[in-house]
């Protein structure tokens, strides 16, 4: 195995495969993205690249500024959420039973198997002002309305006329509940693998000691699995930030992220130029956050050692 | 005899259809040394987790203090245990390590200070203090562990195989060191260990288990010189077991008739084997023996040797030699006739243990 290091030629034939497809695909394309990103429409159809910073300084604009604040708060929310409702869930999998963690980890995949255009029309079929969210409060709301008007009480000054559907589409909300049900899985399973790596004696150490449940899960079970937790907020985050179909369903193009209006320019509003540009300016912030982990679990790795 | 400090009553556990331990009754006595000594799977970490609470028995009683501990949980127990790993967190000092527990307590920092600074004085890592886990070698990381469990002033400490996961060297120093320690702060010590030598040297009482059940629980002494059945016997130390058949005089296919010393204590019923030590066999570098065999390995270690030799009907024994007989041995070539006779005032006759 180790005579690819010594043979070039056995080298080059592992090697140029996967180079040449990544210059083809990768490389490529992102050279011409940069370019456009330096250029201008010159006619319908042709773009020149006239190094101009024009594109870069229209992200300043409030208008498409706003709009990467919105994103970086729309994914930073629901990362928060991820991690929330993720902790718990990769906690019970890690100390389930051993016949039960593959099934427990299969249902946490599952829905990777399903198209995610399925998945989010399934979720507009759920969250909408008739959806089954909403049938379901109204069925509460009439049984309450009734039961109010049998024991003679003024049901209408109490609930209202009519029963309020909860808005999600359009809303932060409902964008919200979308990128946490598509990215919940990125979140488990980090936090599940740092979980399982962790040695059940420190908890039993931290209960012999006097701590209590929740002592424990904050002193000791948090910080030593902080990694995990690292790493699942990044690659649930990330991802997100990117997000173009859950914003575009379930946003109705009134809570629009960067990707959704990328697509625009691209497309309606034929602005290559500027959608460049503004692809690259999401690709320099990704970098950014990694940049600021890596130097942050260096510095940490510094510190103990 | 003082209260126990902790009573275990009938304690049995199963895990499913598995019996993990099954009808123990100890008594632990302030200020000894306890072992629970057997090997892996005979139920002596499970019952010292019962101790500290991580398991529940199935059915009987744990008191510690005379108080039942049954619904009390571990945080709440009056027992500390030193883990086999030592789960020293690696996200704190030395100093936060030994801490944590003080501040579950309650205690106020000006408080904890000067008992962590003693705790670790006793461990001698005074200097340590400041250091991250991860810049401490094993025996370090286990003083810390000692340290943060006696801080907390426990009616019982809780040993998990306290020396397994040091090297040979340091595991006969610390042997030394722990007895010390205990001295020092007269804590009784409960500790599990698979290691005979371990628990005879350290040991004042032993609890000697197998496949859930107490076996034996006596002295060292008691447990070498008198062992309760065969299993106890070849566990502890070296034996040769004979099976012999009949009844005064028993007879073993190697050796013929045996005439044991008037009084010997002799089980009333079942399958019964002879226990000899290698100590309590003479060997005869000659045929003057009354019982002949053929020499073999001379297992030189020092101030004695462990030789074994072939019997007529070619089953091995151990016999342990004095230095001084040692070279007129290794003189004879490899199969060379010998002779062993038997001091039987010494030798045993117990029950089979798996009856």
């Amino acid at each position: 195995m180790e005579s690819f290091r010594s043979n070039i030629r056995v080298f080059l034939a592992f090697f140029a495969p996967s180079f040449g497809w990544l210059v083809l695909f990768f490389v490529a394309p992102l050279v011409i993205i940069f370019l456009y990103s330096f250029g201008e429409n010159v006619s319908l159809t042709e773009v020149e690249t006239t190094w101009t910073w024009r594109n870069y300084s229209r992200i300043l604009e409030p208008e498409i500024a706003t709009l990467f604040w919105r994103s970086l708060a729309l994914s930073g929310m629901s990362t928060i959420v991820c991690l929330v409702i993720g902790y718990p869930i990769a906690l019970v999998i890690a100390t389930a039973r051993g016949a039960w963690k593959p099934w427990l980890l299969l249902a946490i995949i599952l829905p990777f198997w399903t198209n995610l255009l399925i998945r989010t029309y399934a979720l507009l079929n759920i969250l909408g002002n008739r959806g089954r969210v909403n049938s379901g409060l109204e069925w509460l709301w009439e049984r309450g309305y009734a039961a109010l008007d049998a024991i003679g009480l003024n049901a209408t000054a109490i609930m209202g006329e009519d029963f309020e559907p909860i808005i999600f589409l359009g809303r932060w909300s409902g964008v919200i509940i979308g990128l946490v049900y598509v990215h919940l899985p990125f979140t488990v399973l980090p936090i599940y693998a740092a979980l399982e790596r962790l040695d059940r004696s420190y908890l039993e150490a931290s209960l012999d000691l006097g701590a209590s449940q929740w002592r424990t899960f904050r002193s000791v079970l948090i910080p030593m699995t902080m990694a995990g937790l690292v790493t699942a907020a990044i690659i649930t985050f990330i991802p997100m930030l990117g997000s173009y179909l859950t914003p575009a369903l379930l946003g109705r193009g009134q809570v629009d992220m960067i990707a959704n209006v990328i697509e625009r320019q691209f497309k309606g509003a034929n602005d290559w130029p500027f959608g460049a540009a503004m692809s690259l300016f999401l690709l320099y912030v990704t970098f950014i956050i990694l940049a600021i982990q890596a130097f942050a679990s260096m510095r940490r790795r510094g510190a103990d050692g | 005899m003082a209260e126990p400090i902790i009573s275990i009553r009938n304690v049995s556990k199963y895990f499913g259809d598995f019996t993990a331990l099954e009808d123990i009754t100890i008594d632990i006595r302030p200020g000894e040394i306890f072992a629970l000594l057997g090997p892996s799977g005979c139920g002596k970490s499970t019952l010292l987790r019962c101790i500290a609470g991580f398991e529940t028995p199935s059915t009987g009683d744990i008191l510690i203090d005379g108080k039942d501990m049954t619904e009390v949980p571990p945080n709440k127990r009056p027992v500390n245990m030193v883990f086999q790993s030592y789960a020293v967190f690696p996200h704190m000092s030395v100093e936060q390590n030994v801490a944590y527990g003080l501040k579950m307590d309650g205690m106020s920092k000006s408080e904890i200070a000067p008992k962590v600074a003693e705790a670790l004085e006793q461990v001698k890592l005074g200097q340590f203090a400041k250091r991250m886990p991860d810049q401490l070698s094993g025996g370090q990381r286990q003083r810390v562990a000692l340290a943060r469990a006696l801080v907390k002033r426990p009616r019982v400490l809780l040993l998990d195989e306290p020396l397994s996961a040091l090297d040979a060297k340091l595991r006969d120093a610390m042997r030394l060191e722990l007895v010390k320690l205990q001295q020092e702060v007269g804590v009784s010590f409960v500790m599990v260990t698979h290691d005979q030598s371990e628990a005879l040297a350290m040991a004042d009482r032993i609890a000697v288990m197998k496949d859930g059940r107490l076996r034996q629980l006596a002295d060292p002494v008691t447990l070498y010189e008198r062992p309760a059945d065969a299993f106890v016997a070849d566990f502890i130390g070296r034996v040769n077991l004979f099976d012999v058949t009949g009844r005064a005089p028993f007879t073993a296919k190697s050796l013929g008739a045996l005439e044991l010393p008037p009084g010997a204590e002799v089980p009333p019923v079942g399958d019964l084997v002879l226990a000899i030590r290698p100590e309590y066999i003479h060997l005869h570098p000659d045929t003057s023996g009354p019982i002949p065999a053929k020499l073999g390995d001379v297992g030189f270690q020092g101030d004695i040797s462990v030789v074994e030799v072939t019997l007529s009907d070619g089953r091995a024994i151990l016999v342990q030699v004095e230095h001084d007989e040692t070279p007129a041995l290794l003189a004879l070539p490899l199969g060379a006739p010998v002779s062993i006779s038997l001091d039987l005032t010494r030798a045993s006759v117990l029950p089979v243990s798996d009856a």
